[in-house]
């Protein structure tokens, strides 16, 4: 395993591309349930804006953390990319999945 | 019965009243906690501050101690608020619980008296047994070692057995399997070996796993239990919710071990192994807040007891910047190499366990303080609501001010003692005199001041919370419609 130590000239880059990627990541997930909460297609358009931040900082992280120069590094930025665009999908179908009996409690105890 | 908003140990069940005395403890040892983090701020700054009559090494040891104490004071004392609740029974074994916490107390009161009577000497065996085993974070004499793994399985003796005699629900079997583990990986750190590389590994076990898995179930269990009593959501939806973050957690949190891996002399595998699974760990992160998101959109954020639900909103924001975004920014080996071990490390330390842990233990302290006044109103317009605002507003503020002021300074020292002087012992001392790091420590302290403050106003809170209410809780949706 080698691991290749990021220099010095690019550290501010990694902390602050690795910081993105968790942010970007985040807002990618909020924008994303609140866009279904909602019901606001605009938002979705918005979450996967967002998720273009996270691949660019993502792909910026692995070049200044010297990530491409091995096979394996280069698979944790694949996952990386990959999972973060499926997680929040994933979520959102356990969530609905989990509140469908609630769903369908409001619906019988709503007046017609 | 006692009057509405009038302390009273009738409107508690047995295992709530052996609760609120854990809770008192927790919120001692947290003011301890502060008081010494601030004596060491000082002497950051002042570095001969009581020089000779308390060290910085000592004052060091204490802080970080009595975090881990008062933390592990408040879980235990969150897991018997809700065990008779939970089983349906009364608690098995009260009193033995009961002399636990007596023993555990006085045990706590004896170490900390050690620590500051006898702080330098020779290391040898004695002092490894009766004044301090030298572990960083887990500094205990081997005796009150002993002390920890006895009250840890009589606790663990009272939640299984009353569990086992009453019902088993999702959050109590969760919560008994991850005791198991709670009490069992303590043992790892009471290991003793000649190799310090051994010693590391084991050592790990301790702090990364009782961290980053047993203490996390532990708080998904009692975030599930506070969601249910705080906003009503409907027990199989938490649970099914438990099961999810707990595999999450699990599958990425007990082998994100390996990035404390990297630089002790395990092999060189863990690289891998700890930048893989580290990269995963904010995934269970990420999924709390996407399911926090859609719980809010549900429940329309109707609540019983505001502080404890703004608390438990407090905790999955926390968790999610303080573990998630400070832990990755710099668990990567490639960068790991310079920043492991700096101030850095102490900025992650800081927001991460105050975001994920000391914010449950003050939410379950807000909803046992309800109860012990005959579950009083604690929903809009409370009277003197504005306390526990500016407190959660100030220590929020002093920990963001912390955070970003030791983020600076690990910066800092990474770049120059690491980087560029190879972390030799006189690159160390030229960070530390460094412009940046020094400007850093000031800042650090003068949010350590905003932190002193909004603890004193959260003490005085907790004590006066509710007292002139006269009005009953607002039942959440759940409860309301049973009842």
């Amino acid at each position: 395993m080698i691991v290749e130590p990021v220099h010095l000239a690019n550290f501010f880059t990694v902390f602050f591309s690795a910081a993105s990627v968790i942010l970007f990541g985040a807002l990618y997930a909020l924008l994303f349930a609140w866009s279904r909460v909602r019901g606001r297609p605009r938002l979705m358009a918005m979450a996967y804006a967002a998720y273009l931040g996270l691949a660019a900082s993502v792909v910026t992280l692995g070049y200044a953390a010297n990530l491409f120069n091995s096979g394996f590094w280069t698979f944790i930025v694949l996952l990386m990319l990959v999972g973060y665009l499926f997680a929040p999908h994933a979520i959102w179908h356990l969530c609905v999945g989990t509140h469908a009996e609630e769903d369908e409690m409001v619906k019988i105890s709503q007046p017609r | 019965m006692a009057a509405l908003g009038t302390l009273s140990s009738a409107n508690l069940n047995g295992g709530q009243k052996l609760a609120v005395k854990f809770f008192t403890v927790a919120i001692a040892l947290f003011g301890a906690q502060v008081l010494f983090g601030m004596l060491a701020g000082i002497q950051y700054l002042k570095p001969d501050f009581l020089f000779g009559i308390l060290d910085f090494s000592v004052n060091r040891m204490l802080h970080i101690n009595a975090l881990v104490v008062w933390l592990l004071f408040g879980f235990i004392g969150a897991v018997y608020w809700i065990l008779e609740d939970e089983s349906g029974t009364p608690v098995v074994g009260l009193g033995l619980g009961n002399l636990m916490f007596w023993v555990f107390t006085l045990a706590v009161v004896v170490v900390v008296l050690v620590y500051l009577l006898v702080q330098t000497g020779p290391g040898e065996l004695k002092s490894i047994w009766l004044i301090n085993e030298g572990r960083e974070y887990i500094e205990a004499p081997r005796w009150a070692d002993i002390g920890i793994v006895v009250c840890v399985l009589i606790f663990f003796y009272n939640v299984a057995a009353t569990f086992m005699k009453g019902r088993f629900t999702g959050i109590g079997g969760v919560l008994v399997f991850d005791l198991v583990a709670l009490a069992g990986l303590y043992l790892a750190g009471m290991w003793y070996t000649p190799n310090i590389s051994m010693d590391q590994h084991w050592w790990w076990w301790v702090i990364h796993l009782w961290v980053e898995a047993t203490w996390e179930v532990l708080v998904g269990c009692l975030l599930a239990y506070g969601l249910i009593k705080t906003m009503g959501v409907r027990r199989k939806i938490v649970e099914t919710w438990l099961y999810i973050e707990v595999a999450l957690l699990f599958g990425s949190g007990i082998l994100g071990l390996g990035h404390h891996y990297f630089w002790i002399g395990t092999p060189e595998y863990w690289l891998a192994i700890g930048g893989f699974f580290s990269a995963l760990e904010p995934i269970p992160l990420v999924a709390m807040v996407v399911h926090a998101v859609f719980d809010a959109g549900h429940h329309k954020m109707k609540s019983a007891n505001h502080p404890a639900l703004a608390w438990m909103i407090a905790q999955a924001f926390g968790n999610f910047f303080g573990a998630g975004v400070w832990g990755f920014m710099h668990t990567l080996p490639q960068i790991n190499i310079y920043t492991h071990g700096t101030q850095w490390t102490a900025s992650h330390g800081h927001l991460a366990f105050f975001g994920a842990y000391a914010t449950i233990v003050i939410a379950f302290i807000y909803l046992a303080v309800q109860k012990w006044r005959g579950n009083v109103w604690m929903s809009g317009n409370m009277a003197g609501a504005w306390r526990w605002k500016w407190a959660m507003f100030l220590l929020h503020a002093g920990m963001i001010g912390m955070t970003m002021a030791l983020l600076i300074a690990g910066y800092e020292q990474s770049h120059i003692e690491r980087a560029i002087g190879g972390s030799t012992w006189m690159a160390y001392f030229e960070a530390q005199a460094g412009p940046w790091f020094q400007q850093a420590m000031t800042w650090r302290m003068i949010s350590g001041w905003s932190f002193a403050a909004g603890f004193v106003l959260l003490a005085w809170d907790l004590m006066t919370i509710g007292k002139r209410e006269t009005r009953p809780a607002q039942l959440p949706a759940a409860e309301a419609a049973a009842a």
